[in-house]
């Protein structure tokens, strides 16, 4: 079978079958193209184990700014030579010649005994044919070399002397092809493409993982029969504790666990009826002063239980399912498993028949269609419901029971001064605790950071 | 909710023959939430309606009746004696009205003992007496007091040795030195009269509701309990007493009586009441079909007493079950001692047919479009922090809508528009790569009789060409296509954006909501790299308006 490349890849092959090792640059010369292709091309090559990549590093020897100036005037110990040529000069007249390299010229000469001194006058002794490093200066001229190819001993006494020469170590690459690019066959279909090559990441738009496990559970309570209400998340205090049997007293009521809106009461509460009805009852059974200013005091609804009392009290219905799904608060430090504000869904069933065994078959059956199995009823306790329980499921991966739904049958408390004369059963809970089982997340903060290496990447789980 | 510790040791010799396995696994049935565990300790979550699980001799007479070991209510065998009097004095009307009280002799009081009734007592303080505004009890070695005690005021220069304390300290020396003094001196006011409980020697026995006096002090060598509950309502400081003397019979003691006379007060009867609870209404709510001998002995595990009579069960209360409100209490009652785990689940076909919202339906159609659009969506809180809402973004914060006492500084405002914190999404992504899109739907607030709440609905689009065309393209389309709404859009100003780049859109000529290129300063006050445009319309005054 022959295999389709890209015209790049194919003209690297064919030069490298021609000539096994090259370098990048003898490349762009072979097969005409240009750097970048060539520096691609064999990127593709060597990511498909067709070509193998050869890197080393050498030192490359020039000269520098004084073996330039050496190089096109000869050495300065050179240059006294030749002026020594002629016969013996003063001191005082080289000086003048030779300028700045004088000193170093007269050094060297009088150390390797080339020249005589007498008096004031310098005459040449006995100078090889050819100095130390005229050979080595000679080889490099202009050109860039590589270190090997001097001969060390010559270059040595270049090395000592000031910008004289300039080392650099640079790395040069060998492109070889490997055995199975050897033997290849390249297919001649013109305009073809590797198929097999990796692509860029694209991404989705796609609806919140969060959003999603609210849909699917406002979608299974619709599919048991329930419908949905809405409500307001800004609520009274009467309808979001009053009308539910929470004594005006209570600890739940204190700032430090519910937002009051500063400085915000409701005008209309309920109806007179309503209001007398619900502070008897608070009256009777608590045993204190009702006070209509504390049911004005305007909150964030810390439960969804506030919308579907108020539903129940304007409608009455005999035989109903419906539920509440949204926003709930509770003034809390955020942590990893708490936050201020979060997803609550919360239902009723009013029927004559309605029954706990009922209320925990509903319960069950929930848990299965969101795939949880093992679960487990406890006895608990709600102001508002009596009697109350709490669904527990085991969660394998932790290895422990987790309280997740709350549920109950309304208290007669309840109910009455409302004038709903049905048992009433009402279950509900937070949804990110089961969205962060489902999306394995340990951080409940992550569905309100908008990370977007998150929401692009986090797998859509049905 | 409170947390009680508990040694399974300790419970075994309460409760009589069982393994600690069976404990723990019986404890969850009675509401007891087990919070931890630790070899012989176990830490459990009690309801504070069961204010007598505040100790574990409550917790081992629950698990007894669960057990089946003992059933039936705890009667409390209560000596009837003359030799303890309290009299009020009517000066405490005013302040703190009622006291009530007991005598407890003969027990054993070992260190374990008394943590577990310091720990009662501090429950006990800070549920049912409401932190000792409603009630507050003092347990004293009765055998440092001299009676008849008198209930009465005093000025706050009335001088006795606290408890805790070597010296001897005034009224406000003590309510402004001692913790619980700053704790609780508010509940006095700034009356110059404080209730007080004298005995026959003047000697001060308690300072209700802050501290007792320390010559009273229980230790291990006390042998007789004088327990005195005040409050500002007589049934309320009986109720608090009923939990006590239950608790301290349990314990081994012997109660004797206390007469209380004067202003309105008078001896406590700690009694029982009946009830009445048709068995038809038990058998309805719990969905089983349960005989009345049936009833009866799941009501006496749960440690009631109870007769039948006709269909009708007639239900015996002690006092300190002062939980029970009524009948639907005794169902409750019925399936705990029945055992919630003998419930077996039933689903009975729905009578009804379940139906989405239609403003949840067309959200979510809304949805849909904008994910065909490449829209990616985003959630953020609706309570948020002023420094995303107007201070990032120049929005005027004047009718800004604020909480209360936040425990969190990011979550301070209700949020009056979306835009803003998808702004502050864009900021913390910059190092992901572009385009960036993305929108929201939610509810904004405002201020109008007393709030307003709409659905609005907002997006923004980031890269290096985002210009105005693109974004109107978008809203347009999405409306139109998702809606059939077609907007206009007609040249604005605002803080949020540029000059010249912005606009109203408008429904029927009404404004909707705005669009336009996000104001560079903004996203310079993001470190944003590439320009923003982005949009924002109430929903609630176009597709969700009826």
């Amino acid at each position: 079978m022959s295999q389709v490349f890209h015209d790049i890849e194919k003209k690297i092959i064919t030069s490298l079958r021609d000539n096994p090792k090259q370098s990048p640059e003898s490349l762009e010369k072979s097969t005409q193209l240009s750097p970048d292709q060539i520096r691609r091309g064999i990127e593709w090559l060597k990511l498909k184990d067709l070509a193998i990549v050869f890197e080393s590093k050498s030192s490359v020897i020039s000269l520098g700014k004084n073996g330039i100036e050496s190089f096109e005037k000869e050495l300065p110990e050179r240059r006294l030579l030749n002026l020594l040529k002629d016969g013996p000069k003063k001191l005082s007249d080289l000086q003048k010649e030779l300028g700045f390299v004088f000193g170093p010229s007269i050094g060297l000469a009088r150390k390797n005994n080339w020249v005589d001194f007498s008096s004031n006058e310098i005459s040449i002794k006995n100078p090889p044919s050819e100095l130390p490093g005229e050979k080595t200066l000679k080889l490099i001229g202009i050109e860039k070399l590589s270190k090997d190819k001097i001969d060390s001993a010559d270059l040595s006494g270049l090395l000592k002397r000031p910008d004289f020469i300039v080392e650099d170590v640079i790395k040069t690459k060998e492109i070889s092809l490997s055995d199975a690019a050897k033997s290849i066959k390249i297919s001649d279909s013109v305009g073809g493409i590797d198929v097999e090559a990796k692509v860029p990441e694209v991404f989705v738009a796609r609806t919140h993982p969060l959003k999603d496990t609210i849909d699917e559970i406002r979608e299974i309570f619709v599919t048991l029969g329930f419908s949905e209400i809405l409500g307001n998340i800004t609520q009274s205090s009467f309808w979001n504790f009053d009308a539910l049997f929470t004594p005006q007293d209570h600890p739940a009521r204190e700032l430090q666990d519910t937002f009051y809106l500063d400085r915000i009461n409701a005008k209309k509460i309920g109806t007179p009826e309503q209001i007398r009805k619900v502070s008897e009852s608070h009256k009777k059974n608590w045993r204190y002063q009702w006070d209509i200013n504390e049911a004005r005091k305007m909150v964030l609804r810390t439960h969804t239980t506030c919308v579907t009392i108020k539903h129940l009290a304007e409608n009455k219905p005999d035989e109903a399912r419906i539920f509440s799904l949204g926003r709930v608060f509770r003034n809390e430090k955020v942590s990893y498993k708490h936050l201020v504000e979060f997803n609550q869904i919360e239902g009723v069933v009013v029927g004559k028949d309605a029954s706990l065994k009922n209320l925990m078959g509903i319960q069950r059956e929930f848990y299965k269609r969101i795939g949880i199995t093992k679960i487990k009823f406890w006895p608990t306790f709600f102001p508002y419901t009596e009697p109350s329980l709490q669904t527990m499921v085991y969660n394998e991966k932790l290895g422990k029971w987790i309280e997740l739904f709350g549920m109950g049958i309304f208290r007669p408390e309840v109910t009455k001064p409302l004038g709903i004369t049905q048992p009433v059963l009402a279950w509900g809970g937070g949804i990110e605790r089961i969205a962060m089982l489902k999306y394995d997340l340990g951080d409940v903060r992550e569905f309100y950071n908008n990370n977007l290496g998150w929401l692009r990447s986090a797998k859509k789980c049905q | 909710m409170p947390v009680i510790e508990l040694s399974y040791s300790r419970l075994q010799k309460l409760i009589g023959k069982v393994s600690k396995k069976q404990i723990s696994d019986s404890l969850p049935f009675l509401g007891l939430d087990i919070e931890s565990e630790d070899k012989d300790l176990v830490r459990v979550e009690y309801s504070p309606n069961r204010p007598d699980y505040s100790t574990d001799f409550g917790i081992a007479l629950g698990l007894q009746g669960l057990f089946g070991i003992k059933t039936g209510p705890i009667k409390l065998n209560v000596k009837k004696s003359n030799k303890y009097l309290i009299s009020v004095k009517s000066n405490v009307s005013r302040i703190r009205p009622f006291v009530t009280g007991i005598v407890a002799k003969n027990g054993k009081i070992d260190d374990k003992t008394i943590k577990q009734l310091m720990t009662m007592q501090e429950d006990l303080h800070f549920g049912i007496g409401r932190k000792r505004k409603k009630s507050s009890i003092g347990i004293h070695d009765l055998d440092k007091i001299s009676f008849p005690l008198v209930y009465t005021t005093t000025n706050r220069n009335h001088k006795f040795i606290p408890l805790n304390s070597e010296k001897e300290l005034n009224i406000s020396e003590i309510l402004d030195t001692t913790d619980v003094g700053k704790d609780y001196g508010s509940l006095l006011g700034q009356s110059s009269q404080v209730p007080i409980i004298l005995d026959e020697d003047q000697n001060t026995v308690s300072f209700p509701p802050i501290i007792n006096a320390a010559v009273t002090t229980v230790t291990t060598k006390t042998k007789n309990l004088f327990v005195e509950v005040t409050g500002l309502n007589k049934d309320d400081a009986e109720d608090m007493l009923s939990v006590v003397a239950t608790v301290l019979q349990s314990a081994g003691f012997t109660l004797e009586s206390v007469k209380i006379t004067g202003a309105k007060n008078s001896s406590p009867k700690l009694q029982y009441r009946k009830m009445t609870v048709n068995s038809s209404l038990i058998n309805q709510i719990l969905g089983l079909n349960l005989s009345s001998s049936k009833i009866i002995s799941s009501l006496k595990k749960s440690r009631l007493d109870a007769s039948s009579k006709g269909t009708n069960i007639i239900c015996t209360i002690p006092a300190y079950r002062f939980d029970i409100f009524g009948p639907m209490d005794l169902v409750e009652e019925v399936a705990l001692g029945y055992g919630i785990q003998n419930l077996e689940p039933t689903i009975s076909p729905s009578q009804t047919i379940g139906k989405t919202n239609p403003v949840s339906l067309k959200l979510k159609s809304l949805d849909q479009t904008m994910i065909g659009l490449g829209y990616l969506e985003a959630l953020n809180s609706s309570l948020t922090s002023k420094r995303v809402l107007y201070d990032m973004t120049n929005r005027d914060s004047t009718k800004l809508l604020s909480v209360l006492d936040s425990k969190s500084r990011e979550h301070t405002i209700l949020r009056d528009s979306i835009l803003p914190g998808l702004l502050e999404n864009l900021s913390r992504n910059i190092h992901e790569s572009y385009p960036q899109k993305m929108f929201e739907t939610g509810t904004v607030f405002a201020t109008e009789n007393p709030i307003s709440e709409k659905i609005s609905f907002s997006g923004i689009s980031a890269h290096k060409d985002a210009n105005f065309t693109e974004i109107k393209s978008i809203i347009q389309s999405a409306l139109n296509i998702g809606f059939g709404i077609k907007i206009e859009t007609k040249t604005a100003t605002d803080s949020t954006f540029e000059e010249g780049h912005c606009a109203s859109i408008m429904l029927n000529n009404i404004p909707i909501g705005i669009i336009g290129k996000i104001d560079s300063k903004i996203i310079e006050n993001y470190k944003i790299r590439v320009p923003v445009v982005g949009f924002e319309i109430s929903l609630s005054d176009s597709v969700l308006k009826n």
